[in-house]
Parts: C-alpha cells; sequence; structure tokens
C-alpha cells in the first residue's frame, strides 16, 4: 500500500513525527491542518451545546416555573424523584425499556443478518423491505401500531376471525401488556437498523474461514461461536451501544402509544421530563429529572465502552 | 500602505454596521403605528388558541374593533391549542409577547392568569369590568386584588349528547334523572353493541372531565367553598365523601356497561368515530363542542348539553366554568388601547356574538335570563334557579392534582387504582 503525499502531509501536521530536514522536507508541511482551527467549531459547541447544557442542569437545583423569579433549593428536586413512586416506576420502566429493546433489537437484527447475509437470491429485496420501518418517524409508525393494537383495530379482529377470541385484550390499556407492546414497537422498527450493522460486520469475514472451520468439522453454531462472533464484535458493540442509549431517551412511542398510561403503567423518564416540565410547568424539577436521565444514559454508557474497550 | 487603507476600510465597517442595523431596525420599528406626538401605537397584536382552524370567534372580535375604531390595526396570530401555553410562556418570558392574549384562568396551567400575573407581566385592567365575571369566578382573574384578565364566555363542563339518537334505542337521560336511572340502563344498550357514554380512557384530561362533572353534584354542590377549605387545610380529598362518592360512581359506571368497550384505552378519535357511527350517544367535553360537532354534521344531528345525573340523594348540578379569557401585556406600549379592545370584548353586543360563534353563554350576562342557544335550553330551568357551581379545577394549585385525578380514574377502570390511592394521589399533587 502506498501513501499519496497529501495524504503523508496531513499525517505529518498531526501526528509527532521527527523534526524535518530544511528545504526538501519543508513541503510536506504544507497547511493540512492545525488543532487550531478546529477552534470556531469547538467554541460554537461549547457555547451552544456544553454551556447550555450546564445551564439547564443548573435549574435542576432551583424551583423555576418556566417564568419569573426562582429560588435555589439544593437538592430537594432529586429528593422528591426517589420518594415518588410514580418517577420510581417510570425509572423502572425505562431500565425495562432499555435493556429489552437492546436484547430484542440486537437478536433479532444479528439473526436478519445471518439469514439475508449470503446464499439468498431476495436478500437485496429483503434487506430494502426490513430496513424501509427504520427511516420512517417514530411517531408515525407509533399511531399505525396504536390502530392496530386498539380494541377494535386489525389485531383483536384477526385473533376473532382464527377462533382466538378469549386472546383478544385491550392491548393499549392493559397495565400488563401495555409496556410490552410499547416494546414491540420499538423493536420492530429498529430491526432493520441493527441488521445493516451486522451485515456491515459480517461483510469483513472471509469465507475462507468459514468454509476452513466447516472443513475441520464445525457446525454451524460452532463456526457462529468460534469464527463469525469474534469477528462482528465490534458491530456487536456499536449496535447495542446505540440501541442502548436509543431505549433509554424512549419518547415517542410512549407518548404516541399510551400517553405514558394506563395510569402512569407505561411512564418513562423522558416522558416525566417533558409532562413536569411543558405540562406542569415545573421547569426547576423537569431539569432534575433530566439530569437524572442523562446521568443513567452517561453511565451505561460507558460501562458498555468499558466492557466491550478491546474488541473495538 | 494597502495595510493602511484596509484598517480604514474596517474602521469604516465598524462604524457603518452598527449604524446601518440601527437605521433598519427603526425603520422596522416605525411599522408598529407610533405616532410622533406621543401618542400610542395603534397597532397590536392578539394572540389567540384554538383546536379548531374554522374557530372566527376572536377574529371577528378583532374585526369589529377596527371597524368601529378607524385607524387601529390589530394583527391577530392563531396558535394551535396544544401549543399555545409553552409558546405564550416563552414569549413573555422573552419579553416578545402579544399585546392582548387570550389566557387560561386560575393559576393550574402553564401561561394562566395567576402564573403570569405573579411574575408581574399581565397589564391591571379597570376594575369596573369586574362586573362582567360570573359568580364565583372573580379570583379565576384576580391577583392581589387587581383584575387581569377577563372572561370570553362561559361554558358548562357537560355531556355532549345526542337525545334523538338515545331516544330511538329507548334511553332517557334528562337534568333530572339520577345516576341510578342510568345505570339501569346501561345493560341494555351495552346488549345492543352500543353504550350511553364514550370515554376517551387513554386522554387523562377526559375521565377528569367526567370525574369533576359528578363532582360538582357530590362535592360542590353540598359545599361550593370547598376548594378554599382544601387549601386552608381545613379538609382533604381523602377525607371528603362526596369524592369518594364520585370516584364509586366512575366505577359504577363502568361495571354497568355505560362505556364503550375498549374505553380506558381509547382515545378521541374512538369518541368522534363512536358518534359518528351512532354507536355511542354522548360524551364528556366543554359545552363548546355542541356546535362544533353540529356545525361539522351541517346540521344533520342535533346536540344537547347535560349535566352529570348526580346519585339518588344528591342534587344535581351543572359544572359552569369561564376559564378562557383576555388579558393585556404589561409590556405593551398601548396601554389604553389594549384597555380599550379588552372592554370592548365583553360590551353587551360582542359577549352575545362571540359566544354565538363559540357556541357558549354570553359573558357579562345574567345568567338566568340569559338568551340561550337550543343546546342549552334542556338545563335552561337549572340555570335560571342558579342550580350550577363553578369548575371546581380552576382554582386548584397546579395541573399535577387534576391528572392525578384523570389518570386515577382510569386506574379505576383497569382495576390498577384504588378510590384511596387516587385520592392520595390528588392530595399529594395538591401539595407538591
Amino acid at each position: 500500500m502506498t501513501m499519496t503525499e497529501s495524504q503523508a502531509g496531513a499525517v505529518g501536521a498531526t501526528a509527532a513525527t521527527p523534526k524535518p530536514a530544511a528545504g526538501r522536507q519543508r513541503a510536506y508541511r504544507i497547511g493540512y491542518g492545525y488543532w487550531w482551527w478546529a477552534l470556531p467549531a469547538v467554541a460554537l459547541m461549547l457555547a451552544f451545546i456544553y454551556a447550555t447544557t450546564a445551564s439547564g442542569a443548573f435549574y435542576a437545583f432551583t424551583n423555576w416555573t418556566g417564568i419569573g423569579s426562582f429560588d435555589f433549593i439544593g437538592l430537594k428536586n432529586f429528593t422528591r424523584i426517589f420518594q415518588t413512586e410514580e418517577l420510581t416506576g417510570a425509572l423502572v420502566n425505562t431500565l425495562l425499556l432499555a435493556f429489552g429493546f437492546v436484547l430484542g433489537s440486537n437478536i433479532l437484527g444479528l439473526l436478519f443478518a445471518l439469514a439475508l447475509n449470503r446464499g439468498l437470491k431476495t436478500r437485496y429485496v429483503l434487506r430494502t423491505l426490513l430496513f424501509m420501518p427504520v427511516v420512517i418517524a417514530p411517531i408515525a409508525v407509533s399511531y399505525i401500531w396504536k390502530f392496530i393494537f386498539a380494541f377494535d383495530g386489525p389485531l383483536n379482529e384477526t385473533l376473532g376471525a382464527v377462533g382466538l377470541k378469549s386472546w383478544q385484550r385491550d392491548w393499549l390499556a392493559d397495565p400488563k401488556l401495555a409496556l410490552l407492546a410499547v416494546l414491540v414497537v420499538m423493536v420492530w422498527q429498529n430491526i432493520g437498523f441493527t441488521m445493516v450493522i451486522y451485515l456491515a460486520g459480517l461483510a469483513t469475514v472471509p469465507v475462507e474461514l468459514e468454509e476452513a472451520a466447516a472443513l475441520d468439522g464445525a457446525g454451524p453454531l460452532r463456526r457462529f461461536r468460534s469464527v463469525t462472533m469474534p469477528m462482528i464484535q465490534p458491530s456487536i458493540a456499536i449496535a447495542t451501544t446505540l440501541s442502548l442509549i436509543q431505549g433509554l431517551r424512549i419518547f415517542d412511542q410512549v407518548i404516541a402509544l399510551t400517553g405514558g398510561g394506563p395510569a402512569g403503567a407505561t411512564q418513562t423518564l423522558a416522558t416525566e421530563v417533558y409532562q413536569h416540565t411543558f405540562v406542569f410547568s415545573n421547569f426547576g424539577f423537569g431539569a432534575a429529572l433530566a439530569l437524572v436521565l442523562s446521568v443513567l444514559i452517561l453511565i451505561f454508557t460507558v460501562v458498555q465502552q468499558y466492557a466491550t474497550r478491546d474488541r473495538l | 500602505m494597502t495595510f493602511s487603507i484596509a484598517r480604514h476600510r474596517r474602521r469604516a465597517a465598524a462604524v457603518a454596521l452598527p449604524l446601518a442595523t440601527g437605521l433598519l431596525l427603526a425603520a422596522c420599528g416605525g411599522e408598529d403605528g407610533s405616532t410622533a406626538n406621543g401618542e400610542e401605537p395603534q397597532t397590536i397584536t392578539l394572540s389567540y388558541a384554538s383546536a379548531n382552524t374554522g374557530e372566527k370567534a376572536y377574529e371577528t372580535l378583532a374585526q369589529d374593533y377596527m371597524k368601529a375604531h378607524p385607524g387601529v390595526t390589530i394583527k391577530t396570530n392563531r396558535i394551535a391549542l396544544n401549543a399555545y401555553n409553552q409558546t405564550l410562556t416563552t414569549q413573555m418570558q422573552a419579553g416578545n409577547g402579544p399585546d392582548v392574549m387570550y389566557i387560561n384562568a386560575g393559576t393550574g396551567q402553564a401561561g394562566s392568569v395567576g402564573q403570569l400575573g405573579k411574575a408581574g407581566l399581565l397589564m391591571d385592567l379597570d376594575s369596573s369590568l369586574k362586573s362582567v365575571l360570573p359568580e364565583g369566578t372573580e379570583e379565576l382573574y384576580s391577583l392581589d386584588g387587581k383584575l387581569l384578565g377577563v372572561p370570553s364566555a362561559v361554558t358548562i363542563s357537560a355531556i355532549v349528547y345526542n337525545d334523538d339518537l338515545a331516544k330511538q334505542n329507548g334511553v332517557t337521560v334528562t337534568p333530572s334523572s339520577t345516576l341510578q336511572d342510568v345505570l339501569s340502563q346501561c345493560g341494555k344498550v351495552k346488549a345492543a353493541g352500543k353504550s350511553i357514554f364514550g370515554l376517551a380512557g387513554s386522554v387523562p384530561q377526559n375521565p377528569g372531565i367526567m370525574a369533576m362533572e359528578i363532582a360538582s353534584s357530590t362535592v360542590y354542590g353540598p359545599n361550593p367553598n370547598w376548594n378554599q377549605d382544601r387549601a386552608a387545610g381545613k379538609t382533604t380529598f381523602a377525607q371528603t365523601q362526596g369524592w369518594r362518592d364520585a370516584l364509586q360512581a366512575v366505577i359504577d359506571l363502568n361495571k354497568s356497561g355505560c362505556f364503550q368497550d375498549g374505553a380506558a384505552g381509547a382515545g378521541f378519535d374512538a369518541l368522534t368515530n363512536g358518534a359518528s357511527q351512532g354507536k355511542l350517544f354522548g360524551f364528556f367535553a366543554p359545552s363548546g363542542a355542541t356546535k362544533d360537532i353540529m356545525d361539522a354534521a351541517q346540521g344533520h344531528v342535533k346536540l344537547i348539553a347535560l349535566p352529570f345525573p348526580a346519585p339518588q340523594g344528591t342534587q344535581t348540578y351543572a359544572a359552569l366554568t369561564a376559564n378562557i379569557g383576555l388579558a393585556g401585556n404589561a409590556k405593551t406600549k398601548s396601554p389604553k388601547l389594549v384597555q380599550d379592545f379588552i372592554k370592548f370584548s365583553v360590551s353587551p353586543d360582542e359577549a352575545k356574538k362571540f359566544a354565538d360563534a363559540q357556541g357558549s353563554i354570553p359573558v357579562g350576562s345574567d345568567i338566568a335570563t340569559s338568551d340561550l342557544l337550543p343546546q342549552y335550553q334542556p338545563i335552561a330551568d337549572m340555570l335560571k334557579n342558579k342550580q350550577y357551581r363553578p369548575f371546581g379545577i380552576d382554582t386548584w394549585p397546579n395541573g399535577q392534582v387534576y391528572d392525578a385525578l384523570g389518570s386515577g380514574a382510569t386506574g379505576l377502570l383497569t382495576g390498577q387504582k384504588t378510590i384511596d390511592d387516587v385520592l392520595k394521589a390528588m392530595d399529594a399533587a395538591w401539595s407538591s
């Protein structure tokens, strides 16, 4: 593999290189990027992302209502969060949805990726069909599923038509099933996304290696465990991290499908943030909830990155 | 030399840019109708919320004022109902709110009179306007004795009821019916695949308004000052038998099959679909909905507004509310014009015109003798006899209490909550 002159220059500008000799070597130093070129972008990011986030976090320690003055109330908002049954329930729901989402979308996404990796003639059409829900807005998908899950909707109608009337349920109003219904919609829409990540990972697995393992007598499961899995570890790390973050901040599907009901049974931290901040005008309390959610996402992401650090 | 010219150019630009910007801003500022002789600008803005794009009541009000006051311009800004409170709060906080604004009465909601009033953002209105406030609603528009807003109309939180359809199905509900009369008819209607009431259980406001309609009789009927007592700590939700009766009525209605199948998980679409297919006879909403639906049906449907029948032995009261009104921005540059416009909005002619457009009762009129629209005729006698109570939630301290009631009522239907749970949650929300 050869390196072009421009590539060499770019590397030379960013990496520590031996001091170049005068004359001919200097030509390679023609500006291909200096650290201070990034300053405007860094400044904008600091001003519009980190500073605003920090000021938002400040309100978590106040009783601001979104208008007028406020008082600094210390940790009262946080104490209230962990003492309110509904909010601890929302925390549990958030974790259940997030981990269910990680497991469901990754297992199914990987299975579809394996099935559509090679061999099947219709794989390109099927991949497109499976990926289609990903490009639709979650809120639109959720409204379609709300119609499907409705008491007099297609799901119950179909169950009735095939003689399974006793299986008919009020899916979105049953406190034991509503959370599961939300999870089904989340997983259904995300399968295509994780499948694409795993397909990219599977493309890096040499066919020869699998053939060699097969010749050595390894069955499909053994080949998957000993050859494929280790080689797609980076894809697993990326797909699980992204789906965990997506699962922890789940909002659209809950709002559209159940609105957090019945009687708070599907509330999550994100829906509680919205409700307390914008519906009840408790900006300070909403900011505290948002801070808890952010810290939660940060902790789980760091733990996951740590667990997969040597495989990335 | 080149350097010097460039520097001079930069200096010139440094001076010219702010100057040009200032001139441009000044030019833009001149468009607000201000006059050079110190008189206040004769152009004001009016923001209002509406869920119905066809609603013209505030537009007509603005047009009428401009016709009666040549030289005045009122720029109206319709904002979707679900985004209004947040938009108004943000604009007012940023100092660029409208001169006149549609506002929620009381203190319970974002952008309400209490919330904006406490922040000093609302104009003090002429106290003579207090005369137009319906009985029991003065505290909804006042703060520390100052009047900060006026209602635009009076409505009833009611059962929006298709009496003709119900009668065709052998069901009779009248203002003198009792809860037991209703319960006894639900079973046969259910057997016919229909229901007397539609309920959108997935939207807490809908079971909430239903429970409040019942509580108007069971709680506020015997004790119109219940909210003051609760605020003073003399009572609680859990200690009040009337609240228990109201929630027990919700359970009884559900057990008797008075709601449509799947009511706990239903949205508003279930109500519109059920009503249009003739599968349900009534649902719970502000009485103005009667006109919206009748207009949409182009005269094919006739609806009436009914109070919720109280349990046997309890007097039925209608739940009267004047919770939507107008207020002025304390920072307006046209305070006299804003005062005058708000005063104009509650003048008898305009109030009548507004009420007719909205399907409500004119503000400022004597409700007992007011020229009521046909949908209010069945309860004309109740209104005449003052058999009504102010809608309880208008003076609750925050929106969480109502949410606890609404989602709690749904929890009663699904079996997630008991009456004690709901009342306890409401007490906790009141104190939060």
